[in-house]
């Protein structure tokens, strides 16, 4: 973004995919690179230094995964997977190495470029959550004085359902993989214990949520983790 | 023999002597004969030394009372030690009995270890014939072809009826004569008013086969003609063998079920990958498609024509890929079911190859494209449309992996009542470990460096399938130098092909 216009790496080995997102990332403005393999990905990287890397996870050479771990390696530029891949594995194993975001294709362009600037705001204000006071809609989040209030009612909540829900507003927006919100709430002995999590969330959606069954904050990502919505009120 | 011994070798020898010599030959008759023949010969020695050595000489009196007691013992220790020879004599016999049985189980018990329970069988029976040399052996399982040793018709007829009878209880003479041991065989003028084969059934032994806890046939033995029943310890190894037999059947039906769930469980890996690898390939042009479509729809930007045509293009382009896609999936699984119907008929090949050639040029336009086919050969019975695919595919595939301006060379010569075609080209080869995977479903090699598109990863499964069809084959050979040639063979004599 140093020239104000956001740059972003579109990693895939379709040419019809990647002809249509040049064309239409450009119309929104942003400058775009193309890559088609993870060897001319990392060139191109390291050339452009863009601001968001799309990347399809099957490429030719080798897994986009590597590519996830080589950019990881170099930076925290956001990184959003987009696959055509059924496997929830393989969106999990991404996220946890460091990938952002992720799409399954097909997708929207206006979901696509939604994610885009979602993860650009990152990039803006890349100490999100260590504001004292979190406030979305009616929900308000004061860190300093660990109080929790959903309009003019205050909720009480247990140390451990605070944690979850400071990790939570902690990567607004992003996908937070199961395993991720059970190491930082619960420690890197708990990380496959899933039902903890899902117990706490309930909790959570219950104390804070007006609909429970239809959450306006915290989102289920089905076999993959929960994403917290900072426009969900 | 001794008395005679005695008289001439040893010139009249000491009375002890005598006796001694005696008790000798009666231990020899005891250990060649057995128990009868040695009492026997116990009290013949007894006369004879009365007789011959005892006064008065030449009668079977005796002189001085004192005698009567050397007498009585002689003839007591005769008895004695002709009778722990005679024993000694009958547990040799047990024992090498023992050990024939010991080594015919463990043939039996090897020879059905082997994994192919038919062949393991037909070994066992052989054995089993030569061991208690008998005129045949059947081994008769349900489910399964019979494995008769040595085989004839008529045998087998008859084993057949036996084994359709209730095991062991063929005939009341047979029972008792196969429980009978030690009887020996006679011979007997027969003036015979029963048929032949039903003379033959009552030299029929049949033994049951349990496998499992349940019967699962049995094990049938036919004795030579005229040859004596079976004695006990015959009985004792068919009963073994019958067990081996059963625990051999039992085991094949384990590995035959452990053998099923394996293929099913790959099946279902199969399906699943298969399944994967469609959901895939459909998403990915969908992708593309509703990308292109939703850049359409977007107000926020004002697309020029030229961005607008290029979101209509690849919308077009890929609407296309799916189609080919989908008829190609249809085409798999229509061959896959069985329902591919091949309009076969006479036809130039050399004709064929120049108008799929003719038809590709502008896939080939790239590329320098020589064609070798001599205008001589026989035609071929093919489905024209059909081989037609096929060399489309190859010359397709050829022109999307190999570089422009290579060279890519279609053949075709007869020899040997086959015609070969051959599609090479220069492009970046197949590696020997991919060469079978090719023509596997949705198997795609890295795209050249100027594959416009990308195929499904099905021609090649397609090509495989339908010149299998045709009775002929075809494969992937290294190429001289680098690059890759398929070659496809079709027989020259139409063959009638099933399907």
């Amino acid at each position: 973004m140093s020239e104000g216009r956001a740059r972003i790496l579109v990693v895939d080995d379709e040419p019809g995919m990647v002809r249509t997102l040049r064309t239409n990332l450009r119309g929104h403005g942003f400058d775009v690179d193309t890559a088609e393999n993870v060897r001319d990905a990392i060139a191109e990287y390291d050339r452009g230094r863009p601001d968001v890397v799309l990347l399809d996870l099957g490429l030719p050479d080798t897994d986009g995964l590597a590519l996830i771990r080589t950019i990881r390696d170099r930076a925290s530029t956001p990184i959003l997977v987009v696959s055509a891949r059924d496997d929830d594995r393989d969106k999990v194993s991404a996220l946890d190495l460091g990938a952002d975001d992720y799409l399954t294709k097909p997708f929207s362009v206006d979901e696509l470029l939604a994610r885009i600037r979602v993860a650009l705001r990152h990039v803006a204000r890349p100490a999100s959550g260590t504001e004292a006071v979190f406030e979305s809609g009616d929900l308000r989040v004061d860190f300093g004085r660990r109080e929790v209030r959903v309009g003019s009612r205050a909720v009480r909540l247990t140390p451990t359902e605070y944690d979850l829900l400071k990790a939570l507003i902690s990567h607004p927006d992003r996908v937070m993989t199961f395993s991720l919100l059970l190491r930082q709430v619960w420690g890197p002995g708990y990380a496959s214990e899933g039902h903890y999590l899902h117990v706490y969330v309930a909790r959570l959606r219950k104390k804070l949520e007006d609909d429970p069954q239809a959450p306006r904050w915290i989102q289920s990502e089905p076999g993959v983790g929960y994403r917290f919505r900072a426009e969900g009120g | 023999m001794v008395t005679l011994f005695i008289g001439t070798v040893l010139d009249g020898a000491h009375f002890a002597n005598a006796a001694m010599l005696y008790l000798v030959a009666v231990l020899a008759s005891a250990t060649a004969f057995g128990r009868g023949p040695a009492v026997v010969a116990s009290i013949a020695a007894f006369g004879s030394f009365d007789w011959w050595f005892v006064e008065p000489l030449h009668q079977l009196t005796v002189a001085d009372p004192k005698q009567y007691v050397s007498l009585l013992l002689f003839l007591l220790v005769a008895i004695v030690t002709s009778q722990l020879a005679a024993e000694q004599r009958s547990r040799t016999a047990q024992a090498l009995e023992r050990e024939r049985e010991a080594v015919v189980l463990a043939d039996i018990a090897v020879l059905t270890a082997a994994p192919d329970l038919g062949s393991s069988l037909d070994a066992a029976a052989a054995r089993i014939q030569q061991e208690l040399d008998v005129a045949a052996v059947g081994i008769l399982l349900r489910g399964r072809p019979p494995v008769i040793a040595p085989f004839s018709a008529d045998v087998e007829r008859l084993f057949r009826g036996a084994a359709a009878a209730p095991a062991n209880a063929l005939s009341p003479s047979l029972a008792a004569s196969a429980t009978a041991p030690g009887r020996t065989g006679r011979w007997v003028r027969v003036v015979s008013p029963v048929p032949r084969e039903e003379r033959a059934r009552r030299r029929l032994h049949s033994v049951a086969i349990d496998a499992g806890g349940a019967s699962a046939g049995s094990l049938v033995v036919l004795r030579r003609a005229g040859a004596p029943a079976f004695r006990a310890p015959d009985d004792r190894l068919l009963s073994a063998t019958a067990a081996q037999i059963g625990l051999a059947v039992d085991r094949a039906r384990l590995r035959d079920e452990a053998t099923e769930g394996e293929v099913s469980r790959r099946s279902d890996e199969l399906k699943t990958a298969l399944l994967g690898a469609v959901s895939h390939e459909l998403r990915t042009p969908l992708a593309s498609i509703m990308a292109s479509a939703g850049s359409l729809r977007q107000r926020d930007v004002r697309w020029s024509d030229a961005e607008r045509e290029e979101f209509h293009g690849s919308i077009e382009q890929e609407v296309r890929r799916l189609d080919r896609l989908v008829g190609e999936l249809l085409d798999l699984s229509r061959i896959d079911a069985g329902h591919l119907v091949l309009r076969r008929e006479y036809h130039p090949i050399d004709a064929l190859i120049l108008d799929v050639v003719g038809r590709l040029r502008a896939v080939t336009s790239a590329h320098e494209l020589r064609v070798d086919v001599p205008d001589d050969l026989p035609p071929v019975s093919v489905d024209y449309l059909r081989i037609d695919q096929v060399l489309s595919n190859l010359i397709e595939n050829a022109a999307r992996y190999a570089p422009a301006g290579s060279l890519i060379e279609v053949s075709a010569r007869a020899a040997d009542g086959r015609l070969r075609i051959e599609v090479t080209d220069e492009g970046p080869g197949i590696a020997p470990g991919d060469r079978e995977r090719v023509f596997a479903p949705f198997h795609r090699l890295p795209r050249g460096e100027r594959a416009p598109t990308k195929g499904a990863g099905l021609g090649l499964a397609i090509a495989r399938r339908l010149v299998e069809a045709h009775g002929g084959r075809i494969q992937v050979e290294p190429a001289p130098g680098r690059g890759a040639r398929f070659v496809v063979t079709l027989p020259l004599d139409a063959a009638p092909v099933p399907g």
